[in-house]
């Protein structure tokens, strides 16, 4: 009797979802490593792909990791923090996404028996950020810092980098392809390598040879209206004018109304209106450009005038492609016709040609280009998107080469030296430490396996025989994916930017030390609405009335 | 996708609507897409070759389609498995890139995959297949380099492009005119690059338009070096014909100009009034006063006008087309050497257009009538009109001829070819074989199937034909390879001779060297794919 009537303490809005402890913890790992475990075959050379379907029907074929997480469109709050790595090292870096989710993974579940035998997290964090430290310092060591001074060998190099990147991706047969592409690509971007410099244009249609590179502008015709066609379709050097003006008869003011009072002002009215357009226009026509951009839409009577005088003109074109063009002429878009002179920029070529099903105005040959733009060529639509993802990494990958020239070998070679490095490191620490480094280092085999796993080989023999080969001094052995063997992977030559590989390092930690530290959710009911659908629902499989 | 038990056997949710995903694994999802793919190919296989059939199609409206082209059936046929619309897709890039052998395309990669599921059942890893896939893809573009020939393309010289256009016909419902249609697509796009693009090899298929008109025979087809406007003019008391045509180009309407801005005029008076009909009048008589001083005696207007207008036209004897589309109009501008007009006060005469002789033509007992704008200052512009019994005959004539123009533009690029009827495919797949042994990795054993897959080509051909298949193809090889001819193909037409060249069956380089490239990237991209995740939908 005394206790029903005793008032529940409510400390939380009804519906909160609240979980702790150990049993949390364990929780939270197990949901981590279940979702490694949907992009762990993805990793590598022989790694393959998913197909993911999404709610809108949209299918979306890729390999690389951040995508597929992003795509996964994850709920547990745990596992947002592994989605959240893979998105930090695609903006960081670009490349090694799938890598550091496994990773992360890896570390959660070497950590999984000391949890569970009741070692406190602090202290796993504590060992793990120290080992963390200590293969940061054992990159930097061994890392090879190239500064080449001779323009050929350090495209080499940037080539060689491009092509580790895109080994995993659906391009990899035609890497020495891609990779000069994408090395041609950033070597025309000014010394702070911005990337919306490098322009991405997807023609579906042809293989992927045909897919090339513009040093220049290129973008998709805009709609044209009649007396389009009969504009010239090239011009050699011509002066170029771009704009942020609507070219068309159009009212002045939404609001404004004109009361006439006789048949002779309405005349006067009419010719006013011509009058202010056939200004801005005749004013561009003797600026002397030939070509005019606008952001804004060029109407029929404007792009009469202009064919009519041979000039080209195109409208609603997007802002980033205006902007490059504008960096690739050195021109500038105005807002006005006042002063057109000094702001019209000037191109080598420019020409409209026709590139499969579509017809695309090209800038070329600009005095100051800055900016190019890829167009890439492929079979289907998901094919030229895999492509461009693949490219973008391989791009971002090239631009942190140039500005960090030192590499590592992939192909798990890093990842062992690592492993055997802090191995030896904890025999010489004391204490519970010990057992965990031990385990980090362990975590790190994770990648080497995998990369085996993925391509078929016996795993457990590899990584013994690249153990033994570390151990004796092979600092760049790794796996040789076509032999099923080992090699030197210096040697041949596969390389990956050291900054990539600390990063993956350092934000896998991070994430795992994270999760190691939470030991209760609270999750929030949604909103008033889930709360009492939810209610609901319960009401009518309980029948209890609340 | 089920759900997932931590060992305290609580359940847990990772990704948002888990139970509702569909999940599908390794190996299994592999073969349900290689399953996909085949069922796709074998709808098409049916088509393919001078003897392939058609399929008939009826869509959600009751439209009725019949078609032998590859990439219209399987846009038709709205797909929904996902990967079996990678196929839809690989054939409309085909579509785009080539025009033609859109059906030979997906029944090689539907072949290909056929081929990579034994080898999968061997236990070789699906990336290795698809490597191997495209070694052999490489390999293949080079020997079909090396059995080219080239052939002289220029306007005088056209037997060429004629036969290739002709080949591409070949399998198509107007087979039975097919040395006429393909003359005159040849003829279409040689008019159209006639002018300065010759060095460019760039032809706009924008200049060529392809009308088409029920009623009539398929021979009825022409080619009009101009623009058929389907209009008639606008006062039927108008001559029909009209001779040295001096065209004004107008954007403007036949009526007295409003402002944009929002206007009212108030009139007070009667005065007013009167003035304002005065004023009306008087913009008409201005416009047709700027029309007639410039010379033209004919009037092609993107707007209409009203009957007013329209008598004050026929008073003038003027002639008038009203509500003549964006791109005719601008198709007759470039046809007839004209400017389009936007203002009448800009109208002059050196802005005026020229054609021969304009005519209107009715057909048969129907009211339509259409008007052909012929022997144009500028003749890159034109128009081909097809004629057939029905509707359906006469969209299947545009499209063969689409695929027509297209490979006439390809060889106007790049004046290789090869032959047809499956001959390339089987030297292709001789030397495949040959060079299969000479690989020391497990890609041997994927190289070694591109050639059987290769051989699929010939085969629904020879199948399609009523021949015995198997028996005709071993036929062929053994007198490939006796005779080192890499021109011998099936003989579908039954002509009795195998030699391609002989029955001038051709085909472009590029067109079959992209197939095999397409083929190859879409089966490597299946093989590679080993988890489905999708939403039910």
């Amino acid at each position: 009797m005394g206790y029903a009537l005793r008032p529940p303490i409510i400390l939380l809005k009804e519906g909160t979802d609240t979980s702790q402890g150990k049993a949390q913890l364990i929780s939270n790992i197990n949901a981590c490593e279940a979702l490694v475990d949907t992009i762990r075959t993805t990793l590598g050379p022989r790694g393959m792909d998913k197909l993911i379907v999404d709610g809108k029907g949209k299918v979306t074929i890729s390999n690389d990791g951040a995508t597929i997480m992003k795509l996964l469109d994850v709920v547990h709050p745990a596992g947002h923090v592994l989605v959240d790595i893979a998105k930090s090292q695609d903006a960081e870096i670009g490349d090694g996404t799938t890598s550091v989710v496994l990773l992360a993974g890896a570390f959660l579940k070497e950590c999984k028996p000391f949890i569970e035998e009741a070692v406190h997290p602090q202290v796993i964090v504590r060992s793990f950020r120290l080992a963390t430290q200590l293969a940061l310092n054992r990159i930097d060591e061994v890392a090879v810092k190239h500064s080449f001074k001779d323009p050929t060998e350090k495209r080499a190099l940037l080539e060689k980098v491009a092509f580790t990147s895109m080994s995993s991706k659906l391009i990899s047969t035609h890497k020495e392809f891609f990779s000069k592409l994408v090395v041609n690509a950033v070597s025309v971007l000014n010394a702070d390598l911005p990337l919306d410099m490098i322009g991405i244009k997807k023609v579906p249609g042809g293989s992927f040879e045909s897919s090339f590179l513009v040093r220049g502008v290129a973008f998709k015709k805009a709609f044209s209206y009649a007396g389009f066609e009969m504009a010239p379709k090239k011009y050699d050097n011509p002066l170029v004018c771009l704009l942020n003006i609507e070219l068309e008869l159009k009212a002045e003011r939404d609001n404004a109304e004109i009361r006439v009072d006789n048949v002779e002002e309405y005349q006067r009215i009419v010719d006013a209106e011509w009058t202010i357009l056939y200004q801005k226009l005749q004013r561009i026509v003797e600026s002397g450009a030939k070509v005019v951009l606008s952001k804004l839409p060029i109407g029929d009577v404007a792009t009469q005038f202009f064919a009519d005088r041979d000039v080209f003109c195109a409208g609603r074109i997007p802002d980033d492609d205006m902007r490059r063009t504008a960096k690739a002429c050195s021109g500038s878009v105005q807002t006005s016709v006042g002063n057109l002179g000094p702001s019209l920029g000037r191109c080598g070529l420019f020409e409209e040609i026709q590139i499969g099903g579509e017809r695309f105005n090209i800038f070329s040959d600009c005095p100051q280009t800055q900016t190019c733009t890829l167009i890439l060529r492929g079979g289907a639509d998901q094919f030229i998107a895999e492509t461009e993802r693949s490219l973008h990494d391989a791009i971002m990958v090239v631009r942190r080469t140039l500005k960090n020239e030192a590499v590592v070998a992939g192909g798990g070679a890093i990842e062992m030296e690592l492993s055997r490095y802090l191995r030896e490191y904890s025999r010489t620490v004391a204490g519970k430490s010990q057992m965990l480094i031990a385990a980090y280092a362990k975590a790190l085999e994770a990648i080497p396996r995998q990369l085996c796993e993925n391509a078929g080989f016996d795993s457990t023999n590899i990584l013994n025989l690249l153990r033994n080969k570390h151990h004796n001094g092979g600092l760049w052995y790794g796996i040789d994916i076509t032999t099923e063997g080992i090699a030197d992977n210096y040697q041949r030559f596969v390389w990956e930017p050291a900054v990539m590989k600390i990063n993956v390092l350092k934000a896998a930690a991070e994430a795992a030390c994270v999760v190691l530290t939470v030991d209760e959710t609270v999750k929030n009911p949604k909103c008033q609405d889930d709360v009492s659908q939810q209610a609901a629902r319960k009401g009518r499989a309980g029948g209890v009335p609340r | 996708m089920s759900l997932l038990f931590d060992e305290y056997g609580l359940p847990f949710i990772v990704v948002r609507d888990q139970e509702q995903k569909q999940r599908l694994k390794g190996v299994d999802a592999v073969k349900s897409h290689i399953l996909a793919a085949r069922n796709v190919a074998n709808i098409l296989k049916s088509s393919l070759g001078p003897k392939g059939l058609d399929k008939i199609m009826v869509n959600s409206d009751g439209e009725v389609t019949v078609t032998n082209d590859g990439a219209t059936i399987l846009k038709m046929m709205d797909v929904r498995h996902q990967v079996a619309k990678l196929l839809v897709e690989l054939s409309q890039s085909q579509d785009d890139e080539v025009g033609d052998g859109t059906t030979s395309v997906v029944v090689l990669a539907g072949a290909l995959l056929e081929q990579a599921e034994a080898l999968l059942d061997k236990g070789i890893h699906p990336v290795r297949i698809a490597d191997g896939f495209s070694m052999a893809a490489e390999i293949c573009c080079r020997h079909l380099e090396t059995i080219s020939d080239e052939v002289e393309v220029s306007s005088e010289r056209k037997t060429a492009l004629v036969e290739v256009a002709m080949t591409a016909l070949g399998s198509k419902i107007v087979s039975r005119c097919h040395r006429q249609i393909a003359t005159i697509a040849v003829d279409a796009v040689l008019a159209g690059i006639k002018m300065a693009d010759l060095e460019r090899k760039d032809v706009d298929f924008e200049l060529i338009k392809v009308e088409g008109k029920v009623g009539g025979k398929m021979e009825e087809t022409t080619l009009v070096k101009g623009v058929v406007v389907d209009k008639g003019f606008s006062h039927p008391q108008m001559s029909k014909e009209l001779k040295n045509a001096k065209i004004a180009i107008l954007t403007c309407p036949f009526e007295p100009p409003k402002p944009k801005t929002k206007n009212t005029l108030s009139i007070k008076s009667v005065e007013d009034y009167e003035k304002l009909h005065n004023y009306e009048r008087k913009t008409f008589e201005d416009m047709i006063g700027h029309v007639k001083k410039s010379g033209a005696n004919i009037v092609c207007c993107q707007w209409g006008f009203d009957d007013e207008a329209n008598h004050m036209l026929l008073q003038s004897s003027l002639h008038a087309i009203r509500w003549v589309g964006g791109s005719e109009m601008e198709l007759v501008a470039i046809a007839s050497g004209g400017r389009i007009v936007p203002r009448f006060e800009e109208l002059t005469r050196e802005k005026l257009g020229s054609a021969g002789i304009i005519r209107e033509i009715q057909f048969g007992t129907t009211k339509d009538s259409m008007i052909f704008i012929e022997s144009c200052a500028n003749s890159r512009a034109v128009t081909i009109f097809v004629r057939g019994g029905n509707k359906m005959i006469v969209e299947e004539g545009k499209r063969s001829i689409h695929d027509a123009l297209c490979v006439t533009r390809n060889l106007v690029k790049d004046n290789r070819i090869v032959y047809g009827g499956g001959s390339a495919e089987i030297s292709c797949a001789i030397k495949i074989n040959a060079e299969a042994d000479k690989i020391a990795t497990l890609e041997q054993y994927a190289i070694r199937v591109f050639g059987d897959a290769l051989e699929s080509v010939p085969i629904a051909l020879s199948e399609n034909s009523g021949f015995p298949a198997i028996t005709t193809l071993a036929n062929v090889k053994t007198l490939q390879i006796s005779t080192n001819n890499p021109h011998l193909g099936i003989d579908c037409l039954k002509r009795g001779t195998y030699d391609m060249k002989e029955q001038r069956v051709i085909e472009t380089l590029i067109g079959k060297q992209q197939q095999i490239m397409l083929a190859t990237q879409v089966v490597k991209m299946i093989l590679k794919i080993d988890d489905v995740i999708a939403n039910e939908i």
